[in-house]
């Protein structure tokens, strides 16, 4: 399975609805979805006649709508994530974002909304754009470290999550499982800001808390509003954007 | 705290400001090394580094450096303590007026109770004499180290009776001191010098010969009446301030029992105090230097990030 079947699989996904009701996402495609039992008002041209004798009743075709998707994405261009333990998260998100676009065919479309030339990014806009930008059931994926997901307004991550098929691959913190300082330290702000601090075991202690808490609140917070979650991991963009999909390599 | 070499201790803060430039310097240039971090705010909110390690570290590191230089500029603080080879002579009035009663039990009673608090506050070393003055002085205890020869002096006091002659009685006690050694009287009095000879010549010749008079004023500032004589016992607290101030010492009104005695227990430990010049640059130096050693070992211990 690819990631695109993943997209496909989620949008296509049977819904059970009141016979003759036309789902969105069926109509008159060719790929073949399911039977189901004949309700009045269908089409007599979808019957399963084959079927119907087997069964003993009725039975309907279902056929999937033939379109093209729309694949977006917003990747985090920040200064923030121009760091990590090996290499930048950066880096990954690039890998990550290749992955994706990739997943796309030459029918598909694909929307890459960011930040202009002469702007910083920012998440809040980026989202707020998505949103009046991309036609309903696009797949949209979101690649940062979400540091600003508390300055977004919940209800537009409900909206998109709602409208959209929506993935957020969350940033992991290079240093998540343990920060690799000790005693007087001077740290430098990836978007500005200095500081010479002191850290022993127990600033060690409240990080791990502190980093593995943020982590799961963004998850659970994204998820909560329709969000498929996973984890960009340093190491590897596009391994991290599968894993979000369930997909194997 | 004076500096018997000033200029030592500026070379000193010049060289500290360029050592301070020097880090600050280092400081700029370790800056491009730091730990690169996406989110300070985020940071320092995960952390939650304590924010005082730092500081203290620093000023460590400052005051060792500033302990060495004072040192360096040899300073000297001038200490209070018990002199050597001091007298003081507690002349109490026993005058008509002291029988009073504005101060319970009565004026006479709260003085000797208030000298014994002085004789038990003074340092042993502190030899203490009595004089009692009224229409003259008399001499009860000469200045003796034997402290209960002193109090048992108090218990001669005469019964309240006759005026007030304070300069006899500052005569009486300044003839009491031995040639050397600090010297100090105290006078305790609620009247207004109205026998006996002149206060103010006296006063001037202490003066003089560096005694200190320490003046208490009992007795309430709106007075009472004399049981016996049905006058108005005041207080000429305007003289006995001016006895002290132009003699080195002080003066203090006591209204009560118990602030007579405070009065009379600070006294005990202060009235014969010298002050001494001591040289304290081995004290800095070694502080300087033990401050220099800790700040070191702490920044070594500690480290930096790998």
């Amino acid at each position: 399975m690819t990631i695109r079947d993943a997209l496909l699989n989620g949008r296509r996904r049977p819904k059970r609805r009141g016979v003759g009701a036309t789902p969105a996402s069926r109509g008159d495609g060719y790929e073949f979805a399911e039977l189901r039992a004949y309700g009045a008002g269908d089409d007599a041209r979808r019957i399963d006649w084959a079927a119907s004798a087997r069964s003993g009743e009725l039975q309907t075709r279902v056929l999937l709508e033939e379109t093209a998707l729309t694949i977006a994405s917003i990747v985090d261009t920040s200064a923030s994530m121009n760091v990590g333990r090996a290499r930048a998260l950066a880096r990954a998100a690039d890998e990550a974002l290749r992955a994706w676009r990739a997943s796309a065919t030459a029918d598909d479309r694909y929307i890459a909304i960011g930040a202009g030339r002469a702007e910083a990014f920012d998440l809040v806009t980026s989202l707020s754009r998505a949103r009046r930008l991309l036609p309903r059931g696009a797949a949209l994926l979101v690649i940062g470290d979400w540091y600003d997901l508390a300055s977004v307004d919940a209800l537009e991550v409900v909206m998109l999550g709602t409208r959209l098929d929506c993935t957020a691959l969350v940033a992991r913190d290079p240093w998540h499982d343990d920060l690799p300082l000790a005693g007087f330290v001077r740290l430098r702000g990836a978007e500005g800001g200095r500081r010479r601090v002191f850290i022993g075991a127990r600033e060690r202690g409240n990080y791990r808390e502190a980093v593995a808490l943020r982590e799961r609140a963004v998850r659970a917070q994204l998820g909560g509003a329709g969000w498929r979650t996973g984890i960009l991991a340093e190491q590897d963009g596009a391994a991290s954007l599968r894993a979000a999909f369930g997909v194997r390599a | 705290m004076t500096l018997a070499h000033p200029w030592t201790a500026a070379a000193g803060a010049a060289i500290i400001a360029l050592c301070a430039a020097f880090v600050r310097r280092a400081h700029r240039r370790a800056n491009g090394r730091a730990f690169a971090y996406s989110n300070l705010e985020f940071f320092d909110a995960a952390a939650r580094p304590r924010t005082w390690i730092v500081p203290a570290l620093d000023a460590l590191w400052l005051l060792s450096f500033a302990g060495v230089a004072i040192a360096a500029a040899r300073p000297h603080l001038a200490l209070s303590a018990p002199a050597s080879n001091s007298s003081v002579i507690v002349c109490i009035d026993t005058s008509g007026s002291m029988a009073s009663t504005d101060v319970v039990p009565t004026r006479a009673a709260a003085a000797a109770s208030a000298a014994r608090a002085f004789i038990a506050a003074s340092p042993a070393s502190v030899k203490i004499g009595i004089v009692a003055f009224s229409q003259t002085a008399i001499v009860l205890a000469p200045p003796t180290d034997d402290r209960a020869a002193a109090s048992a002096a108090l218990a001669r006091l005469p019964a309240p009776n006759g005026p007030t002659a304070i300069g006899d009685a500052l005569e009486s006690a300044a003839g009491l001191f031995p040639p050397f050694g600090v010297h100090a009287i105290v006078l305790i009095t609620d009247g207004v010098s109205n026998a006996g000879r002149d206060p103010t010549a006296i006063v001037s010749t202490l003066a003089a010969q560096h005694i200190p008079i320490f003046g208490i004023g009992v007795g309430t500032r709106t007075g009472d009446r004399i049981a016996r004589t049905g006058e108005r016992a005041t207080l000429d607290e305007a003289a006995l301030r001016g006895y002290a101030h132009s003699t080195g010492g002080s003066y203090a009104q006591a209204d009560s029992g118990e602030t007579l005695r405070a009065a009379m227990r600070r006294l005990g430990r202060t009235t014969t105090e010298a002050r001494r010049d001591v040289d304290c640059a081995l004290a800095f130096a070694l502080a300087g230097a033990s401050g220099l050693c800790l700040a070191f070992l702490i920044a070594s211990a500690v480290g930096t990030h790998p």
